[in-house]
């Protein structure tokens, strides 16, 4: 009968060439149709608007007039951390910073349209500029690369290979599938906003169960035989579609993560898998690592978005940007620990867009001033860490100076499509972007 | 056509009714050859040809909720159960795990498999007037009968579930 039960671990076995690049007859540098630098990759969005001042820059308080700087993101980058003026406990780092393991392009440009959140999302994971200012509930206009991948893959990859989980609602479920007439939902990513799961309206699946195949079969044997005496279907509800077996595997794992969550079984990237100090950002990242330990999926992007608290809290901003360093940190050592994911990932962070060089009018309980992102130079200065084993990323490399970008927001969708082989076959002219081959091996 | 509300009010009508024998029997009086059923002067489907336009989402949840609790959804759960249904990409997922939840919150009122197999002929029909707003045909009687009586695993609790996941049940 009916009951709740662990599901068991069934990653999805990936079986495929590697192949490095070489030159085509036309000159390019890519790898050629259907070969893979590797199988997987996580895209995180390393969201809600950061400034390369107390990023990469590692300037902490330095444009606060206080003479103090130092590395926030210990987990990201080389540097040593501020020795005063903390304003919050700082956590041990998980790793080795991860420019050792990657490329860091320190100089990136969001080179137009607005530097909103939404719109900074969709020039990220759609690879084009877009002139969209609002936070618009709509999908975006161009193919996603959750689009790109699911069809020009060879073969065609299902939505479980592909994964889209969001920090915040808003718009931002809309961004797992474009409007684009040749692209759309059938070929979009599963989507998942975890924090939902796990607060009030989680409770509505309190009392749902896990049921075992043969129920799940009783249960299709009755509705088929219903079905089959009506005219009308109703398989066109709006969205992605998984298979019915995967779709099964989606509910299970759903109704898991919350028993997890609940009997506090669940991993979580914070010190001592400690609770009480999630932030919205690791709750995402902490259950993005179960989607990607249970699914093992080709394609994967993660946000933040409490960065934005920069608006009228500095203080919580650059607490936000230490504990985000962590959860990547913490996901980058958990996928190398993988029996799937280890040596055959690739981890892309880059921020949406940057935040202003002047600050508002705001100051915080420290007495610090806020930042808007309303599209001045700075606020279109961004970077992007590539971050792989060294067989296939090149490691400890950095490019781009301030005035000087070695890359732009657009390229990490190419470079996404290059990773996983499908680059070639992406219509001419779709992306206007460029593979980042520095990158790589 | 059959509106939203007046969907509902049958509903409600309908297991206020249902919770008297004797009135329900009355009510069946009015029944010729599963034709037009009226309680309280609402319509039932004649047959399910009738249904042709697909509920919305909002439609199907709240529609749900009042068939299987027998009152409206109240307004702190609506809320809460859009944002589950925005939260999870894949709808027909999302749909499915509340109807789970439903089924399992132990408030809905199912006949104990028991009570099921004493009487399959009343407990299909019973069904099928509280999902489909309709009497079976032979046919369809004859199917699900053989289910049941094949199947000591099927439960009235499946059942409800592949109802409410049907395509007629989507549609109105």
């Amino acid at each position: 009968m009916k009951r709740r039960k662990f599901i068991k671990k069934a990653a999805l076995t990936t079986a495929s060439t590697i192949a490095a690049p070489y030159i085509l007859p036309a000159g390019r540098l890519f790898a050629p149709t259907g070969a893979r630098v590797a199988n997987h990759v996580v895209f995180m969005l390393f969201a809600g608007g950061i400034r390369q001042q107390e990023s990469v820059d590692q300037q902490y308080l330095a444009n606060q007039g206080l003479p103090t700087e130092g590395n926030l993101m210990l987990n990201m980058l080389e540097g040593a951390p501020p020795s005063n003026n903390l304003l919050f406990n700082l956590w041990s780092p998980v790793n080795q910073p991860l420019t050792q393991s990657g490329t860091l392009f320190k100089e990136v440009e969001y080179e137009s349209g607005p530097t909103g959140h939404y719109n900074g999302h969709t020039v990220a994971m759609t690879g084009n500029y877009t002139a969209t200012g609002l936070n618009l509930n709509i999908n975006p206009e161009y193919p996603t690369v959750f689009e790109y991948y699911r069809k020009h893959s060879d073969p065609a990859k299902s939505a479980i290979n592909a994964w889209w989980i969001s920090e915040g609602l808003g718009p931002y479920p809309s961004l797992n599938y474009s409007r684009d007439s040749n692209y759309g939902a059938q070929y979009g990513a599963n989507y998942l906003r975890p924090a939902s799961l796990f607060g009030d309206a989680g409770t509505q699946l309190a009392n749902a169960i896990t049921y075992q195949p043969d129920d799940v079969q009783r249960i299709n044997r009755v509705k088929d035989l219903l079905d089959k005496n009506f005219h009308n279907t109703a398989e066109d509800l709006p969205g992605i579609h998984n298979t019915p077996e995967n779709r099964e595997a989606i509910k299970n794992f759903i109704l898991d993560l919350q028993d997890q969550g609940q009997n506090g079984s669940l991993e979580v990237a914070t010190p001592g898998n400690n609770y009480n100090l999630l932030t919205g950002d690791l709750i995402n990242i902490s259950a993005a690592w179960q989607v990607l330990d249970e699914f093992s999926p080709e394609l994967t992007v993660i946000n933040s978005i409490n960065l934005d608290v920069c608006h009228d809290n500095f203080s919580a901003y650059l607490d936000f940007l230490h504990r985000a360093d962590y959860g990547i940190g913490w996901l980058w050592n958990k996928i190398q620990n993988h029996p799937t994911l280890a040596n055959d990932t690739i981890l892309i962070c880059m921020p949406e867009h940057g935040r202003n060089l002047d600050s508002n009018n705001l100051t915080d309980q420290n007495g610090l001033r806020a930042y808007d992102h309303t599209g001045d130079t700075n606020s279109r200065r961004v970077f992007t860490l590539v971050v792989g084993p060294p067989d296939k990323v090149k490691q400890g490399q950095v490019f781009g100076m301030q005035g000087n970008p070695a890359a732009e927001s657009i390229d990490v969708i190419p470079t996404i499509a290059h990773i996983l082989g499908f680059y070639e076959d992406i219509p001419f002219n779709s992306l206007p972007g460029r593979v980042l081959t520095e990158a790589f091996v | 056509m059959i509106s939203k509300t007046n969907i509902l009010l049958f509903f409600i009508a309908l297991f206020t009714f249902s919770a008297c024998k004797k009135e329900t029997s009355v009510t069946k009086q009015t029944v010729v050859d599963n034709y037009i059923y009226g309680v309280n002067g609402e319509n039932l489907y004649q047959s399910n040809v009738e249904k042709n336009k697909q509920k919305t989402a909002e439609q199907y949840i709240s529609i749900l909720y009042a068939n299987l609790f027998q009152n409206s959804v109240p307004q702190e759960d609506l809320i809460e159960l859009a944002e589950l249904r925005v939260s999870i990409g894949d709808k027909q997922a999302a749909d499915e795990l509340i109807l789970n939840n439903f089924v399992n919150s132990g408030n809905v009122t199912i006949p104990s498999d028991s009570e099921m197999r004493a009487d399959i002929d009343k407990f299909i029909e019973e069904t099928y007037l509280r999902f489909f707003l309709r009497k079976p045909n032979a046919y369809e009687t004859f199917e699900l009968k053989k289910e049941i009586e094949d199947d000591a695993d099927l439960t009235p609790e499946l059942i409800y579930q592949a109802f409410a996941l049907s395509n007629e049940y989507k549609f109105y």
